[in-house]
């Protein structure tokens, strides 16, 4: 099944969405002002990647669908299916 | 020394923060019953010393652009605060995590980061120098204590707001009332129920911010083009 990560359309979360979009498996559409990652298995965000300050790193998440964090930290940010 | 040092810069109060262990009754006494609008919420991970909590940050518009805001803590057990005078928050205790004991200050507005940096200059040579300088989510701050312990912040803002940011935090709202229903809510339950609002809400919102675009202004009030 595909999970699905909410993610609030601000300039700070452009360049996490920009690095997960690249990663193989990932798609991203819209829904109104979120964008909208999808993938159909396990994804991992790279935080030093994506060279956002650790504010943004920790609330850039908007909404989750099928999957849950199982990490979030300083190194990265890891889904996994429900 | 600069033109600035002499100039009174702050401009009023930018938010007054304060925790609370009932979002609930919060959003029934700010939003439903004064109707002070969400303007903006923080939903983050928690994460550095203390074993910091997740936690949701939100705002409420109290006029003059000016705001109030809360910290909810998920799993934090709510303080002993039957006996004693002051408010029910005021009384920590010695074992209180120090992200609680500030999460209530007030933090006055500046509009610019040359204002901001006049602030810090003026700390920095007193006796009540500058502790932390922290460019959050979307301002940048500064920090000290007031000579009484009173946690103080000064801010500026590093972009003006979209107005996405107030659907978000409406989101955010619903979402936590609802989850606070059951028992031992947590962020990924927050996180789930957003999920769903925003399924249910943001392409409609999206659709009335472009339908009022197309509004243009007539004496009778605004009219579609
Ligand atoms: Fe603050």
């Amino acid at each position: 099944m595909t999970a699905r990560l909410f993610v609030l359309d601000v300039p700070e979360n452009v360049p996490i969405v920009e690095i997960a979009r690249g990663y193989p498996g990932v798609s991203l559409e819209k829904v109104g002002p979120y964008f909208v990652l999808a993938a159909e298995s396990n994804v991992t965000v790279d935080r030093r990647s994506t060279g956002v300050r650790h504010a943004v790193w920790y609330s850039w998440v908007g909404g989750l669908e099928g999957w849950q964090i199982e990490q979030w930290d300083r190194d990265a940010f890891r889904l996994v299916p429900r | 020394m600069s033109e600035l040092s002499a100039k009174h810069l702050v401009s009023g109060v930018d938010h007054a923060a304060f925790p609370t262990f009932d979002p609930v009754a919060t959003v029934r006494f700010y939003r439903d019953t004064l109707g002070f609008p969400v303007v903006h919420s923080i939903c983050a991970a928690g994460w550095g010393p203390d074993d910091h909590p997740d936690f949701i940050h939100f705002f409420f518009d109290i006029g003059n652009d000016d705001r109030i805001a809360f910290f909810y803590y998920f799993g934090l057990e709510a303080p002993e605060t039957s006996r004693g005078k002051g408010d029910v928050y005021a009384r920590f205790g010695s074992d209180t995590p120090e992200f609680f004991v500030r999460s209530r200050h007030i933090a006055l507005h500046v509009n610019s980061e040359e204002h901001l940096l006049e602030y810090r200059r003026r700390l920095d040579a007193s006796d009540w120098p500058v502790e932390m300088q922290i460019q959050h989510e979307t301002i940048e701050s500064i920090y000290t204590h007031d000579p009484n312990g009173y946690f103080f912040e000064i801010t500026r803002a590093l972009r003006p707001v979209t107005p996405q940011e107030d659907l978000d935090a409406n989101l955010t709202i619903d979402a936590l009332v609802d989850i606070l229903q059951q028992p031992g809510a947590s962020m990924d339950a927050l996180l789930v129920r957003k999920a769903e609002l925003i399924m249910e809400r943001a392409e409609n919102w999206q659709d009335e911010q472009e339908a009022e675009r197309e509004l243009i202004p007539s004496p009778e009030g605004p009219v579609r083009r």
